[in-house]
């Protein structure tokens, strides 16, 4: 029973309590920015939450009603998928799969088809609007991801994570790789639909995506983005800053120090960097990301066969 | 009320405003408000403000934005005429009730007992169903036609590569929050790029701030218009910021323009402007104006177009303190941009100098207004025209950025405008 419970609660539990950090963490970032009394702002995450699940459900004309409802409920299964395989110590590994890069990756691509079905489902200008940015870019971050984690994956001549953890025991992928983590930053971003990469519910598109939801629905929604951004913290944690590894504190908490600090990134670069012109970001990924993602891979290529790694 | 309401009721209050004329700026300050959180569609907003008198043409369109706040909900009417059908309004008029009045209603909102205000438009399509085409919606084949007076998507060339993708047809404004109020803009999208825009109405009036008014009549400290222009500048950057999804940076200017002094400077607002990539929303040369539709839009438009055209060269107060007009190249929206940036600055420092001085302007009938040359006589020309032929091509957020940068009407004196 403790196989499947214990691991089932610290990944929705770490979820939950994750996303709900995200929004914290978020307001703090805007209060600072931008100044101003800052009393009620770190419980005002709470009070919005109460207040959409108070809300009604809004509804369109002739919206696709069964996918309106599952697109929140995937992405949230898609970030719980992906926490899912992320270990928290060398003996606790919630599902220990061989293939958990190649997983996550399924859980990007699957990502970028739930985005677009939460602006499709609607069936208005604005969402769908949002739907179609947020999928012509999908495309460019994933390739992008695929390169790099595949170079995070060489030194363990593995695509289990627990594996590519353990081959940072010396050395983390952060340094060893250093083109590595910056560019799985921009897929973060893109993933959890956040700061230069919110094309699919920006502002300019009066929320894009959300820009019909309201009530529970647009929370569940909220939920399942903080999640994602939660889940990736995660795998960016394995996979460059050395997962559970550290000195003098438990695995675990060294996992969840680490998540921390990139979910602080995030929280900040979605604060202070304007949002890209999605052509404009097609081209820089395709033109720059991309091959930068390449000599990643070349690089770590290069050391694992003459580096004397692992 | 229950726990869960009494929790809802402590965050600010989403409100969604339909800005009528004149009105930009007091619900721009709004935003600075804690108690009060200015969402972007009626469906997020509990409470719909509709501040200002909203004209008549704008009826219809009010009332759809009413219908689409999701119920129960409150309407506050501020200094605006409620509709008639409503049978116990919430009116004021006077500014510093406004966000009490808000979150009063909010909370009202959330007790429940609020009578369900009516629901204001039939609920039927606008138009009959075609009856035409292959499958009844007057299009070709699947696709295309209006069906209910609903534009369906149909393929169609895209401007800039030829590919045949959906062109989706839609009309914007006048109460859409990306847009000046009372901006009508039909327009032909594939994906998001812009194909076709015409402009249905143009922006409500919104005076200028009242030392550029009085300036006309008589003199008046320069440094007063200085900072006048300072705080109009860090508006229009605030708007372009918030398009751009940095809400948090751009209260922080809102916040900053409230409180601007002579002698104050902003050491930090270039660095946070352009290290936000703020430029990289929009693409080289997006929103260029030719050089007679710079010359005819004047102010900052036709500085960051190259031409030094500026009322304060003219007036020997502003001579004495030394002032020369700063002008950029590019003439299009990062221009625009760079432009409010460099003369934010050198209003400041004006500002400053002017201080020391007591330097007042001579009165000559003719102010450098925020967006260019102010007269007893009229406006500077209306360039909502000037939309149709700059924002094909570019994408969606690119457009909005282009129009933010603009001078349109919506920025102007309510004088009959001219047309470029």
């Amino acid at each position: 029973m403790s196989d499947v419970l214990l691991p089932t609660l610290a990944v929705l539990g770490t979820l939950l309590a994750g996303a709900a950090l995200v929004a914290v963490l978020d307001q703090a970032a805007a209060g600072v920015i931008a100044g101003g009394p800052f009393r009620g702002r770190l419980s005002a995450p709470l009070a919005r939450a109460a207040l959409l699940w108070l809300r009604p459900d809004a509804t369109t004309e002739h919206p696709d009603a069964l996918l309106w409802r599952l697109a929140p409920a995937a992405y949230l299964a898609l970030a719980a998928l992906g926490l899912a395989v992320v270990p928290w110590s060398a003996e606790f590994v919630p599902v220990r799969l061989p293939t958990g890069v190649v997983l996550w990756g399924a859980v990007e691509a699957l990502a970028t088809v739930v985005i677009f079905l939460q602006g499709w489902a609607p069936n208005a200008p604005l969402p769908l609007l949002g739907a179609y940015r947020h999928a012509a870019a999908g495309l460019s971050y994933i390739l992008v991801s695929m390169f790099v984690l595949i170079a995070a994956a060489l030194p363990a001549e593995s695509l289990a994570f627990d594996a590519v953890v353990a081959s940072q025991e010396d050395l983390w992928n952060v340094v060893r790789q250093p083109l590595g983590l910056p560019l799985f930053l921009v897929v973060g971003l893109g993933i959890g639909v956040w700061g230069p990469l919110r094309f699919a519910d920006a502002a300019d598109l009066a929320g894009g995506t959300t820009a019909e939801t309201s009530g529970p629905r647009r929370l569940a929604w909220a939920l399942a983005r903080g999640a994602m951004l939660v889940a990736f913290s995660a795998v960016a944690a394995s996979a460059f800053l050395g997962g559970w590894l550290g000195p003098w504190l438990p695995g675990p908490v060294w996992l969840l120090l680490k998540m921390l600090l990139l979910l602080a990134l995030l929280v900040l670069l979605g604060r202070l960097l304007a949002r890209i012109a999605p052509g404009r970001f097609v081209g820089l990924a395709w033109l720059v990301l991309l091959p930068l993602s390449f000599a990643d891979l070349l690089w770590a290529g290069v050391l694992a066969l003459y580096g004397g790694t692992p | 009320m229950n726990w869960l309401r009494a929790l809802a009721a402590t965050g600010p209050v989403p409100v969604y405003a339909a800005v009528g004329p004149g009105m930009t700026d007091e619900v721009r300050r709004l935003a600075l408000d804690p108690v009060v959180e200015l969402v972007a569609t009626p469906r997020h907003a509990s409470v719909l403000l509709v501040a200002g008198a909203v004209p008549p043409s704008a009826d219809a369109a009010l009332r759809r934005v009413h219908a689409q706040l999701p119920w129960p909900c409150a309407t506050l009417w501020y200094r605006s005429r409620p509709f008639p059908e409503l049978d116990y309004p919430q009116v004021i008029e006077a500014p510093e009730m406004l966000a009490g009045a808000l979150q009063e209603l909010h909370r009202a909102v959330l007790r429940g007992p609020r009578g369900r205000e009516p629901v204001l438009l039939p609920d039927v399509p606008p138009a009959p169903f075609e009856g035409r085409g292959d499958y009844g919606q007057g299009g070709e084949g699947m696709m295309g036609g209006t069906p209910y007076g609903r534009p369906m998507a149909m393929t169609t060339d895209d401007l800039r590569d030829g590919l045949a993708l959906d062109k989706l047809e839609l009309s914007l404004g006048p109460f859409f929050r990306g847009l000046p109020s009372g901006l009508v803009l039909g327009l032909s999208l594939q994906g998001d790029v812009v194909q076709r825009c015409s402009v249905e109405a143009p922006p409500y009036p919104e005076p200028p701030a009242p030392p550029f008014l009085q300036a006309l009549e008589r003199p008046m400290p320069i440094a007063a218009l200085e900072l006048a222009r300072a705080r109009h500048h860090l508006g229009r950057l605030a708007e372009a910021l918030d398009l751009a999804g940095l809400g948090a940076p751009g209260r922080r200017l809102l916040r900053s323009a409230g409180g601007l002094a002579p002698g104050r400077r902003l050491r930090w607002l270039g660095p946070l402007v352009l290290g936000s990539g703020l430029l990289g929303c929009v693409g080289t040369g997006h929103g260029r104006l030719t050089r007679d539709q710079a010359v005819g839009a004047g102010g900052p438009a036709a500085r960051a177009a190259g031409q030094a055209m500026d009322a304060r060269t003219e007036d020997p107060g502003y001579r004495q303190l030394g002032f020369e007009p700063v002008v950029q190249r590019g003439g299009d929206t990062r221009a625009r941009w760079r432009q409010w940036l460099d003369e934010i600055d050198q209003s400041l420092r004006l500002a400053a100098r002017a201080v020391d001085t007591d330097a007042h302007t001579a009165s000559s009938g003719a102010v450098e207004g925020p967006c260019g040359r102010l007269t007893r006589d009229g406006n500077p020309p209306d360039l909502c025209p000037v939309l149709e032929s700059i924002l094909p091509g570019c994408e969606w957020g690119e457009a909005l950025a282009v129009i933010a940068s603009l001078p349109l009407a919506g920025t102007m004196m309510p004088f009959p405008a001219v047309t470029a």
